[in-house]
């Protein structure tokens, strides 16, 4: 009898430690299941896919944030407990009163008045120029800078255009066109020098043998092909250089 | 505004009642639902829009940047359109904590200069497409100073008149000091938030901004006291945010607990107003910004206490 208790003590263990087992696995493999790399759920934590569509990221539901279920009010209602700490409310005790009293001390204590003119270390403070409205820029001050090279038309310009190409693109992409038309025309110069050279090489044909005339007339490019000159940077027009420098100078 | 808390089986009535609108279920509870509706009660806009709002502090460190990211995504949340402009010249940070580095190919240097219109040089956040940011400059460009201030009204004007509409909020992200780049940044400002933490030399710094903000003519000026221990203001050890208030004279937006997320969340560059389940520092800053819309301050501030001792019976669940 004691045997047959002591065995069914022994299995009834061994089922339950089991039974045990099984739970926490499952349990562990619940979790880490949500815990996968590669999800969709880390494509919208990279910000690669909205949130708000899938789903995942929903607006918030409180009717109100100061009235938090993690937040336990106490009985008296002076106290609450959050987090495993106990606060209590304290009014706030300032009054307008004080407040003004506060902006006066200030307004004695800083008088400032709105920089309007910023000068390098050095440089002469114009005669008609109030000292206090000067602000003093050192010369070795490594993200200032003093000189102003913006156009402020343009620039206001700039950031009110609402549509369209960008200003320095528009310009970029004009000066580009001008210059290959540039080019264009001094290929047809070249051509009309090239046609003047075969013209000389034709009158010297024709002194030296009068049959060699008609397939020159006939085929007047197949010379030019032999006679054709690479263009050339330096013949490009001033204005063209002026452009492309004072574009390199407007570059940050 | 944060006044007495009801307790979660008050009904609560409504701002904007509608005809299918049913008392309302305490959350926990898993009851028979009676209303189909999950109504869900929204700021009321204070205020002109666009509300221009600088975020500074004049010590660095103190969480500006920080505090922009996060009260600008709240805003978002809250379903307000929400432009943050990045003002820092030389020290660009917003884009990191939002998580949005890779994606800012143009800034405001480049839109003045002509190489790309201002709709190109704002960056969307894919996670709510209600919240865009703008950066002044890449580093090591240089803006000349006097011109900044202009450039920064011209964006912000700009903005305004936008084809697909003004946004309701523009913060901008002060840099650190009071030099011109601080000038730059309240220039186009109507309102101020002026972030401090409870420590001598911030506060310092905290009421000389104050006093040249208010020589510059900003006078909605709330203070978001950041960085608070409230056990070591129960040990002494802190000014309390009463102390803070008591030196610097100015109304409270926020009081944001010092957290560990905060520095994780930069890391992930994922602001933890998101975190789900939020933070206390979330909460925080999720309510900062809902008295943000509302022009409202604190009335009320938590001290932290003793916890209640338990007598012998309460392990039996007395």
């Amino acid at each position: 009898m004691k045997r047959h208790t002591r065995s069914s003590f022994a299995i009834g263990l061994s089922l339950s430690t089991a039974f045990l087992v099984i739970v926490v696995r499952a349990f562990i493999v619940r979790r880490s299941r949500y815990n996968r790399p590669g999800s969709v759920e880390d494509l919208v934590r990279r910000g690669q896919l909205r949130s708000d569509r899938r789903g995942i990221s929903r607006p918030l539901k409180y009717e109100d944030p100061f009235n938090n279920p993690l937040v336990k009010v106490g009985k008296s209602n002076s106290t609450m407990e959050m987090c495993g700490k106990v606060y209590r409310l304290a009014p706030i005790t300032l009054t307008k009163e004080q407040q003004t009293i506060h902006q006066k001390r200030r307004s004695r204590a800083y008088q400032w008045k709105r920089p309007t003119i910023f000068l390098k270390e050095g440089d002469l403070i114009p005669p008609d120029v109030d000292p206090d409205t000067v602000r003093w820029i050192p010369a070795n001050h490594p993200f200032a800078t003093t000189a102003n090279d913006i156009d402020e038309d343009l620039a206001q310009n700039n950031v009110y255009q609402k549509q369209g190409v960008p200003f320095r693109i528009r310009a970029e992409h004009e000066a580009l066109q001008k210059k290959l038309e540039a080019l264009q025309n001094e290929q047809k110069l070249n051509k009309l020098v090239i046609d003047s050279s075969n013209a000389k090489d034709f009158e010297r044909a024709f002194k030296l043998n009068p049959k060699s005339e008609e397939p020159l007339d006939q085929n007047p490019f197949v010379n030019q092909s032999g006679d054709l000159r690479p263009p050339r940077p330096d013949q490009a027009p001033n204005g063209y250089d002026s452009n492309s420098s004072s574009e390199e100078m407007q570059k940050p | 505004m944060l006044s007495l808390i009801p307790s979660p089986t008050i009904q609560f009535k409504p701002l904007f009642p509608s005809k299918t609108i049913k008392p309302l279920k305490p959350f926990s509870s898993k009851s028979s639902i009676q209303s189909v509706l999950q109504w869900n009660r929204k700021p009321e806009l204070a205020g002109e829009t666009p509300r221009v709002v600088v975020i500074t502090s004049g010590k660095g460190g103190v969480g500006k940047t920080t505090t922009t990211a996060n009260v600008g995504l709240s805003l978002a949340r809250l379903g307000f359109s929400v432009v943050a402009i990045d003002a820092d010249v030389g020290l660009r940070n917003l884009d990191l904590l939002l998580g949005l580095e890779n994606r800012v190919n143009y800034t405001v240097v480049e839109v003045l200069n002509g190489d790309c219109r201002l709709d190109q040089a704002l960056v969307r956040d894919k996670r709510w497409s209600n919240f865009e940011l703008l950066c002044i400059s890449k580093p090591r460009s240089k803006l000349p100073l006097g011109f900044g201030g202009k450039a920064l009204t011209w964006v912000v004007e700009a903005l305004k008149s936008r084809q697909e509409g003004s946004p309701d909020f523009i913060l901008i992200d002060c840099p650190a000091g009071i030099d011109a780049g601080f000038i730059t940044a309240i220039t186009p400002a109507n309102e101020a938030v002026l972030v401090t933490t409870p420590d001598i030399t911030s506060l310092r710094d905290a009421d000389r901004v104050t006093g040249l903000l208010e020589c510059d003519g900003i006078r909605d000026i709330k203070m978001v006291v950041n960085r608070v221990r409230t056990d070591m203001i129960k040990g002494e050890d802190m000014m309390s945010v009463l102390d803070i208030q008591e030196m610097l004279g100015l109304a409270l937006l926020g009081v944001i607990p010092e957290d560990s997320e905060v520095i994780r969340s930069t890391n992930r560059g994922y602001p933890l107003v998101l975190n789900k389940p939020p933070t206390l520092a979330g909460l925080a800053f999720e309510q900062a910004a809902w008295r943000l819309v509302e022009q409202d301050s604190m009335k009320a501030v938590m001290v932290e206490e003793e916890p209640k001792r338990r007598g012998f019976f309460s392990f039996f669940g007395g």
